[in-house]
């Protein structure tokens, strides 16, 4: 069985056939897609385009156009059709720079990091407390806000505190890891995972003595970098209207926009974390997290290195909270908790420790699967249980099911399960990571 | 003047004294052994050299550094480079990259470079990347660049332990039982190899070896330590016939060894 | 001297409650010293009352409750302490382990009021049968996770092991709450009323104008806590399979060419952990009064903190770190928000924990009572 499905892979993969395969996914995911928008067979059909595009030999410039067509004209436009689509990918976007960044600390480090959501709500507080009411309200008791409350700063500002966020985010990193990163292995981890919560807490109390955070109600509303003018707006108006058959309002495009922001900022990340693998700070973690004795030995400053991976990882965070906080227009210390960093470690452990196209599977798939797998079960499930059906053997009318039984409130144990198989039956990933091979002009025996 | 001069080096664990008042120095371009029986502490005092360890007293002067209170990165950002009794690679990485890794103190790119890819950046890696194929045709490997470093045969890792060594260019290298686990063949052609890298590259060796033949085939100064002192040195020959060695030695198969070889 | 130091009574008896008591008055006495100390020094920031003599007012009962939870801590602490002793390894699911006797005890309990005998029990039966309940379910729910999640990745690189107990540890949680709802239709457990726990003893105390008041259930904790602590002395220090599991903490190798059984031992090591982290999880629930698959985390994670506070894989360091970070909790949930007039309060009590780690991590990572390993090259 395996060996027939293996050849059939062998076969399918030469030639024009994964040219052949990547149209037919695209195609019939997109067709089915614009006729039912809400389908996740359908989405899910679409999204194993790109998937394909990596695993299949074909030449790189229809990979690139492919792709592109994908992601600038197709998610879009089915996006304003069905908003959820542009929501989904604008968190896989975010969780997979969440686990990129994590990946440079403890894929390409070593370092187990348990309380990396930290920089992450240092990024998004950054820009909540500046970009919204909050610092007019300083010296109020949370609640009570006074109506003639003003924001503080044009909401343009968001662009400089995307890179303060940065900013924020690495010097948090740098500071945290001074004092921690003497300590060894697996105590960096709880460690970390204090600090985690430290932050959190902070988040949840610093509403005195000055109402930084405004506690455990969080903040709101927090302001979105201002639309493109109403001139490129119209340019877009006009050939999408035609497309998705009905007018584009404000808030479309706002999700547009925020998709885009977040495909950009993936981008870079995935540039700068691909660049720093390949270069000496990349071999430099590498080597510390193979044998730190034998690295130190090498000349390579054993705390400045782990001080930089921290800074590194925890920028993509920040940058990704500033984000965040933007589109959500709303913070709260919840959003922070530890298992969101269990969340993202998920993600990079499902993908592969170290390999960066893993990682971004990973977080891609966590994220379907949490926003939209698990919820549609739970629909699914709600479903029957108010339909007559009954299990046909058991004998077990679907009726008496508990609504307790919710899958979209257990990710916790769908993250338990993944870490524990994984580690027992794949600990390198579902994408394993591999090195670079270099030309070196060296015959093949 | 001597390259490396300790002075009354102590190193303690607990009660225990490892090295006791070790006064030892290399002159440069010589290749010098450090024998010993097991637990000499040989290797602690290679490691009170490289840093790991900081001794309780003493001094360690190489060119014209202090060495005491400094990391072992700053130990080899000095000139000192260093292999391991245990060959330390790193496993999952390629051939190529250990190598690359040796070149950490010579590369200059910093992470500007790195994320934009900079004339420099590219400049740099290039003539590392050729470097390093120069060192693996130095050691004596040939297409391995890309395989992984934990996929190499024994023989093959301990050469590219020492290519990794020398890509730190260092004046000074510090083998730890370079010959462990060799057959007399492999032994032979690794003391070819010694021999070139003082007399093409200019490096001075220092070496903890058990083999006798390598160290007496190779060595032009030898000190000899147990229970953590100097009891002699001298050139091959002094060794041969020192009577305290000989004792140090007796009974703990080493002896046969200078045996066969007398 | 010698003769007496050999008696069992001693050795196992009177020496470790010794031990348990004199670190329990230390650990007050220094805290409590340095705490007036402060009150000297911050004076000047509270004018309505006087800072001092508030602070001497409240320190009896801010011992107690610290003592109270600090036992708790070092009978979890235990538990991670055994373990990374024997196999190197933050048992992370530990905490959940605690949770599950803490819950199926408050369950037990809950089933007596069902069948209408709670009422007629005597209290103290009713203590004992949770607490055995605990432990069994507890240590056989530890030795399980251990076969499951942690023995097939010995020998692999450290992290594997510890992201698989992770993992685990989330998925305790979430299936503790699976079950319970399902079963229930909440998570949430409540500790059903019986008894006199609830009472308190007071002791006048000569000079002052309040009585001490002390709540039964704090002695019942502490003096259960105590029985564990000594019947654990007595297992590792006095018998033959406590001697196994200390040779196999020492070299691992060298006990399993001795002829011990490694896995044997690593099992049971796990089943004394997880067993004293059962009925640990009783005596919180008796404190705390309601449970949910949740309330293990905080509790686990001070308590890995007393076992590295009092030196990690030292069973003696667990119990005075546990003792020292419950006090250190209690001192500051009572007066942080007095000290700063209000700015900062006990809700900081949960990070003053982290801070201590972290501050034993960089001077003293060795904990208080621990040793200094030399690593290997």
């Amino acid at each position: 069985m395996k060996t027939l499905f293996s050849d059939l892979y062998k076969k399918a993969n030469t030639g024009f056939w994964p040219i052949v395969i990547a149209f037919v996914f695209m195609i019939v995911g997109t067709v089915t897609l614009f006729q039912n928008p809400r389908s996740l067979g359908s989405f899910l059909v679409l999204m194993t385009t790109p998937v394909i595009l990596y695993f299949m030999k074909m030449p790189m410039k229809i990979k690139v156009f492919i792709g592109l067509l994908i992601v600038v004209i197709i998610l879009p436009v089915i996006g304003i059709k069905n908003i959820f689509i542009l929501e989904v990918i604008f968190q896989m976007a975010v969780f997979a720079a969440l686990a990129l960044g994590l990946n440079i600390v403890i894929g390409m480090a070593g370092l187990l990091d348990l309380g990396y959501v930290a920089f992450y709500a240092v990024g998004a507080y950054a820009w909540a407390i500046f970009g919204s009411k909050q610092m007019s309200l300083l010296y109020s008791i949370p609640g009570a806000a006074p109506a003639n409350a003003e924001f503080f700063l044009d909401a343009r500002w968001f662009w400089l505190f995307l890179f303060l966020g940065i900013g924020l985010a690495a010097l948090t990193g740098i500071l945290l890891g001074l004092p921690v990163l003497r300590v060894k292995g697996d105590y960096l981890a709880i460690v970390t995972l204090g600090f985690g919560e430290v932050i959190r807490v902070l988040a949840l109390n610093l509403d005195k003595p000055i109402n930084l955070t405004n506690g455990p109600q969080g903040i709101t509303p927090i302001q979105r970098p201002p639309l493109p003018p109403e001139g490129v707006l119209m340019f877009f108006r006009s050939f999408l209207e035609p497309l998705v058959g009905h007018e584009v309002s404000d808030a479309e495009f706002y999700n547009v926009m925020f998709y885009f922001l977040a495909l950009i900022i993936i981008a870079i990340v995935i540039v700068v974390a691909t660049r720093l693998e390949d270069s000496r700070i990349g071999r430099a973690w590498t080597a510390i997290r193979e044998d730190e004795t034998a690295a130190i030995a090498m000349g390579i400053p054993l705390v400045k290195m782990k001080l930089a991976a921290f800074a590194a990882g925890a920028s993509f965070a920040g940058a990704m909270g500033a984000l965040y906080a933007a589109n959500r227009t709303f913070v709260s210390p919840e959003t922070f908790s530890f298992q969101v960093s269990i969340g993202v470690l998920t993600m990079v452990i499902l993908g592969g420790l170290g390999s960066i196209p893993g990682v971004i599977f990973g977080a891609s798939a966590v994220t379907l699967l949490n926003i939209q797998i698990l919820q549609n079960l739970s629909l699914y499930l709600s479903d029957l249980r108010q339909s007559d059906a009954v299990i046909p053997i058991i004998n077990f009318a679907w009726k008496d099911l508990s609504n307790q039984l919710d899958p979209a409130k257990y990710q916790k144990l769908v993250f338990g399960i993944i870490l524990i198989l994984m580690m027992i039956f794949r600990p390198s990933g579902l994408i394993p990571a591999e090195r670079r091979q270099r030309e070196l002009g060296e015959e093949k025996e | 003047m001597a390259l490396l001069q300790t002075n009354n080096v102590v190193k303690r664990f607990g009660g225990l004294i490892a090295v006791n008042k070790m006064t030892f120095s290399v002159d440069a371009g010589k290749i010098v052994s450090i024998i010993g029986p097991n637990g000499a502490g040989k290797t602690t005092f290679f490691n009170t050299l490289t840093g790991i360890y900081t001794p309780e007293e003493g001094q360690i002067q190489f060119k014209d550094h202090s060495l005491i209170g400094l990391r072992p990165d700053q130990v080899a950002a000095t000139g000192i480079a260093r292999t391991f009794q245990n060959i330390r690679l790193f496993g999952s990485m390629t051939v190529l990259e250990n190598i690359l890794v040796g070149m950490h103190i010579q590369l200059k790119q910093n992470a500007v470079d790195t994320i934009f890819r900079s004339k420099k950046f590219h400049e740099e890696e290039k003539d590392a990347e050729q470097r390093a194929k120069e060192l693996m045709a130095f050691v004596g490997l040939k297409n391995v660049g890309n395989e992984l470093a934990r996929n190499l045969p024994y023989g093959g890792q301990r050469r590219i332990e020492i290519a990794r060594a020398l890509a730190a260019t260092p004046t000074l290298l510090l083998l730890d039982e370079p010959t462990a686990g060799m057959n007399p063949n492999e032994s032979e052609d690794a003391i070819k190899l010694f021999r070139r890298i003082r007399d093409e590259k200019g490096i001075t060796i220092l070496m903890i070896e058990h083999d006798m033949r390598v160290v007496m085939g190779i060595s032009e100064h030898i000190s000899v330590m147990d229970y953590g002192e100097k009891i002699a040195e001298g050139s091959p020959a002094e060794i041969r016939s020192n009577q305290r060695v000989i004792e140090a030695y007796l009974g703990r198969g080493a002896a046969v060894a200078h045996e066969q070889k007398a | 001297m010698k003769q007496i130091a050999a008696n069992p009574v001693y050795k196992f008896f009177l020496f470790p409650i010794g031990q348990i008591l004199l670190f329990a008055l230390g650990a007050s006495v220094v805290l409590s010293l340095a705490t007036v100390l402060l009150a000297y020094l911050f004076k000047f920031n509270v004018t309505d009352f006087d800072l001092v003599e508030r602070t001497m007012l409240l320190l009896p009962q801010v011992i107690i409750n610290g003592l109270t939870i600090g036992f708790v801590y070092s009978t979890i602490a235990l538990g991670y302490t055994m373990v990374y002793g024997v196999l190197e390894f933050i048992n992370f699911s530990h905490s959940e382990i605690f949770m599950v006797g803490g819950i199926v005890g408050i369950q037990l309990m809950a089933y007596f009021e069902h069948i209408g005998v709670l009422a007629t029990m005597n209290e103290y039966l009713v203590i004992t049968l949770a607490i055995l309940l605990a432990l069994v379910v507890s240590g056989a729910l530890a030795v399980t996770v251990e076969r499951v999640a942690y023995k097939p990745l010995r020998g692999a690189p450290k992290l594997v092991p510890l992201i698989s107990a992770i993992g685990m540890s989330f998925f305790l949680q979430d299936i503790v709450r699976l079950i319970l709802s399902l079963t229930t239709g909440e998570f949430n457990v409540i500790l059903p009323k019986f008894g006199t726990f609830d009472e308190f003893w007071k002791i006048a105390i000569p000079g002052m104008e309040e009585p001490l008041r002390i709540q039964t259930k704090s002695v019942l904790i502490v003096g259960v806590a105590m029985l564990m602590l000594v019947i654990l002395n007595f297992l590792v220090n006095g018998t033959k399979v406590g001697k196994a599991i200390r040779a196999v903490a020492q070299d691992r190798p060298s006990a399993s060419l001795m002829g011990i059984n490694v896995n044997q031992i690593i099992s049971i090591t796990f089943l004394i952990g997880g067993a004293l982290g059962g009925a640990a999880g009783v005596l919180f629930a008796l404190k705390a009064t309601k449970l949910d698959p949740f309330s293990g985390f905080f509790p686990g994670l001070k308590a890995f903190t007393s076992a590295v506070l009092g030196g990690i894989g030292n069973l003696t360091g667990a119990l005075l770190g546990g003792l020292v970070l419950g006090l250190l909790e209690s001192f500051s949930a009572s007066y942080l928000g007095i000290f700063t007039n209000g700015a900062f309060g006990a809700e900081y009590k949960d990070i003053f924990a982290f801070a201590v780690l972290i501050i034993v991590l960089i001077f003293r990572p060795s904990g208080l009572l621990g040793q200094t390993v030399g690593q290997k090259v």
